[in-house]
């Protein structure tokens, strides 16, 4: 279905206005997106009896999305996930970024994308936003115009296409960065069952900054088959009690031609609802949402620990530091593209 | 280095027992660990002779009472497999504990029959057993939440199976069920009691689910077979309670102390059937349809405005119409306009071409087609038949 047009939604601190439009499917979904940040603000569906609920956590208004760190339903860049000590060498230059997570660089330093206005404008059934990231954004060099198109489709997923260029070389990883939690009566994702496709993961250090892969089997961090995040959280594991539960970045099986694959599987037991992930990105971060205790709510209440997850699709944390960096960094004349597919359907 | 002797001491009659153990098994495939497994021949394990087990681990069936005092002077790193229990004191003290999480099994049977539209809830359990403290504690979950919620909630724990006393059992489990205010909704402790339940239902008339509706927990494929009508069962994690205490065994083995672990298993899902489908005659869609309909049917609205105005797709209106009302949107309006059209002609003198205009058919010639469809006989057949004011 066309997207709606814009609707006045607060203001930035120097009163420039921002705005929401809204997507929505034949089959009763309805998806809010902001201007701030490219924000996922609500995510409307149904459960299994057909009654329309919330599926995203999100903040009451404007606002509270700038004072946030929570990075809640937004658009996360130039670099989502970490960099170690926010530096990095590119073509021979030593680059400092943003350290803006213990001595960590993380999601785009202290004016990351999630903080920017887009440009925004229907197009169809097509939402599209632009940015300009300038030179120097968060340390970060060259300017990068990103291009992302939204849309909903009937079958509850929504696509999400970017494009980036840029003018000179730099590191680039985007993500979506929206909350989940699939049971709109219980603020706690303890009951999801969770499955990830993945034979490894990257363990980490003190800092989540990542140590090296390992195989999840025998793990915790083993959910090639489904299973419950909280009595996970339970299984004594060094690795869970570092970050105090899941904040890891997992290693889904590649495809040959890095095309689109399901990369993970959320189920919630009483509504019967289901998220669906799919990516051509190499990494998934799963973060079991630990750490959002206090987070103001939409309506005034305040979130406690685990009250929603998050799964992001992204290159791997650090990579710009590792053997694999070149894959990470976008040069002049070309194009960067990631595509990445949620979709919430019922059982 | 000679694989690791474990026992696996388990009753494994029971669907739950098993998939425990598949859950086991899962473990030791992902991971290549070799265990050299101990089960009894006929899968029902002797709580007595494990003394004499010379091995190097145990998990077991804790919901059996004489577990923990055969296991007490193993010496071997032991693992607890059970129901769990809202008084912190009960669980055996010193040994790790993968428990399915009772009270999370009883609040997602809840959920579902409040969702179902239900406001009268039953719980139907087992007599006090050492063997089935699990059973108390499902009854004790479900009168903490029918508490918590402030609605009645009834508890009947019927009597111990028996072959003898089957007749009495099922006689007495009548009298109960004739008893309750209905429509209700009934939690069985497990898939076995539901099945008791289901016959006790067919015994008494009852009709399920619209007088009766019936949740178990278990989700057992052979209580599905012994019944008529499919059975709605809520279905435990106990693959991974399985994987959970292979998991922790291994680690045990490997020298790390686990003995203060306990992880509660919530259940992976609902087997949704028919013994639950209860509807309540109005959902809010069709409500605020009907409204919508009585206020503009006769405008020549159409499906689609309809679900615009409540607020839903087509599809799912069109659901919900069909469940409650069997009938489509489409149908009903035209029912509405067809019954505004009779009342115009009874009860005013409107010619009928104007009665077609003003109940929004598109022609007279329609209004004809319909009315013969419908009711078998014109308009003006009509008219001459009804019509109580004077003839013009």
């Amino acid at each position: 279905m066309p997207v709606s047009n814009a609707t006045a939604w607060g203001h930035f601190p120097d009163g420039r206005p921002l705005h929401r439009w809204t997507l929505r499917n034949a089959r009763d979904t309805q998806i809010d997106v902001s201007d701030l940040g490219g924000t996922l603000l609500s995510w409307q569906t149904p459960d299994r009896h057909g009654r329309r609920g919330e599926v995203l956590l999100g903040h009451a208004d404007a606002s509270q999305y700038i004072d946030s760190n929570a990075y809640m339903g937004a658009i996360v860049g130039r670099w989502a996930n970490r960099i170690r000590g926010g530096r990095f060498r590119l073509d021979g230059i030593d680059y400092k970024v943003d350290r803006n997570d213990g001595g960590n660089h993380l999601h785009g330093g202290h004016d990351g994308f999630h903080l920017h206005r887009w440009d925004v404008e229907p197009e169809g059934d097509d939402l599209v936003l632009r940015l300009v990231s300038p030179e120097g954004d968060g340390g970060f060099p060259g300017e990068v115009d990103v291009e992302l198109r939204m849309r909903l489709e009937d079958d509850g997923t929504l696509d999400l296409r970017y494009e980036a260029r840029t003018n000179a070389p730099t590191p680039l990883s985007l993500t979506a960065h929206p909350y989940f939690n699939l049971n709109d009566r219980r603020p706690d994702i303890r009951d999801h069952l969770i499955r990830i496709d993945a034979d490894e993961f990257l363990a980490i250090d003190a800092g989540a900054i990542p140590t090296g892969r390992e195989p999840v089997a025998g793990s915790a961090f083993d959910f090639r088959e489904p299973a419950p995040i909280g009595a996970r959280l339970h299984w004594p594991d060094p690795q869970l009690r570092l970050v105090g539960g899941f904040d890891h970045c997992y290693v889904p099986h590649a495809t040959a031609d890095d095309s689109l694959r399901v990369v993970a599987v959320v189920t919630e037991p009483s509504s019967g609802r289901r998220l669906t992930v799919e990516t051509d990105r190499p990494g998934l971060q799963f973060y079991s949402g630990q750490k959002l205790t206090g987070q103001p709510g939409r309506h005034g209440e305040s979130y406690g620990p685990f009250a929603g997850f998050a799964l992001e699709t992204q290159a791997f944390p650090d990579q710009v530091n590792g053997p694999d960096a070149e894959a990470a960094i976008l040069r002049p004349g070309t194009v960067w593209r990631q595509h990445t597919r949620y979709r919430v359907d019922t059982l | 280095m000679a694989p690791h002797r474990i026992a696996l001491l388990f009753n494994a009659n029971k669907v739950y027992d098993r998939q425990v153990i598949a859950g086991i098994g899962h473990y030791l495939n992902s991971t290549r660990v070799e265990w050299d497994l101990f089960m009894e021949e006929d899968f029902r394990s002797r709580m007595r002779d494990i003394h004499q087990f010379r091995g190097d681990g145990v998990i077991a069936d804790f919901d059996d009472p004489e577990a923990p005092e055969a296991l007490r002077d193993l010496h071997i790193p032991v693992v607890a497999v059970g129901g769990s229990y809202h008084d912190p004191a009960a669980y055996p003290a010193g040994v790790p504990y993968i428990a399915t999480d009772n009270p999370r099994l009883v609040r997602l049977a809840y959920d579902h029959l409040i969702e179902q539209g239900l406001s009268r809830f039953a719980f139907y359990g087992i007599p006090p057993h050492p063997g089935s403290r699990w059973a108390q504690e499902r009854e004790h979950a479900f009168r903490a939440i029918v508490d918590e919620e402030s609605v009645e909630g009834l508890v009947y724990e019927g009597s111990p199976t028996s072959a003898g006393g089957w007749g009495a059992a099922v006689e007495e489990l009548v009298t109960w069920l004739a008893e309750l205010p209905k429509p209700i909704g009934i939690i069985a402790v497990t898939d076995a009691r539901a099945r008791q339940l289901l016959q006790a239902c067919v015994m008494g008339g009852f009709a399920v689910p619209e007088q009766i509706a019936i949740v178990g927990i278990d989700n057992d494929p052979m209580a599905q077979l012994l019944t008529r009508i499919p059975l709605t069962s809520v279905i435990q994690g106990a693959e991974e309670m399985g994987r959970t205490a292979a998991h922790l065994l291994h680690q045990m083995l490997r020298g790390i102390d686990c003995s203060s672990t306990r992880v509660l298993v919530p259940p992976v899902g609902i087997n949704v059937q028919v013994s639950s489908r209860y509807q309540p005659m109005r959902s809010p869609h069709v409500m605020r349809a009907s409204h919508y309909i009585r206020q503009y049917g006769c405008l020549g609205i159409k499906t689609e405005q309809v679900a615009d105005y409540v607020g839903v797709s087509r599809t799912v209106l069109e659901e919900h119409f069909k469940r409650e009302l069997k009938q489509t949107v489409h149908q009903v309006i035209l029912k509405h306009k067809l019954d505004t059209a009779c009342d115009l002609i009874a009860n005013t003198d409107t010619p009928l071409a104007d009665v077609a205009l003003r109940c929004g058919f598109t022609s007279l010639q329609y209004m004809y087609a319909v009315f013969r469809r419908e009711y078998d006989c014109t308009p003006r057949q009509y008219l001459d038949l009804h019509r109580k004011t004077a003839a013009t």
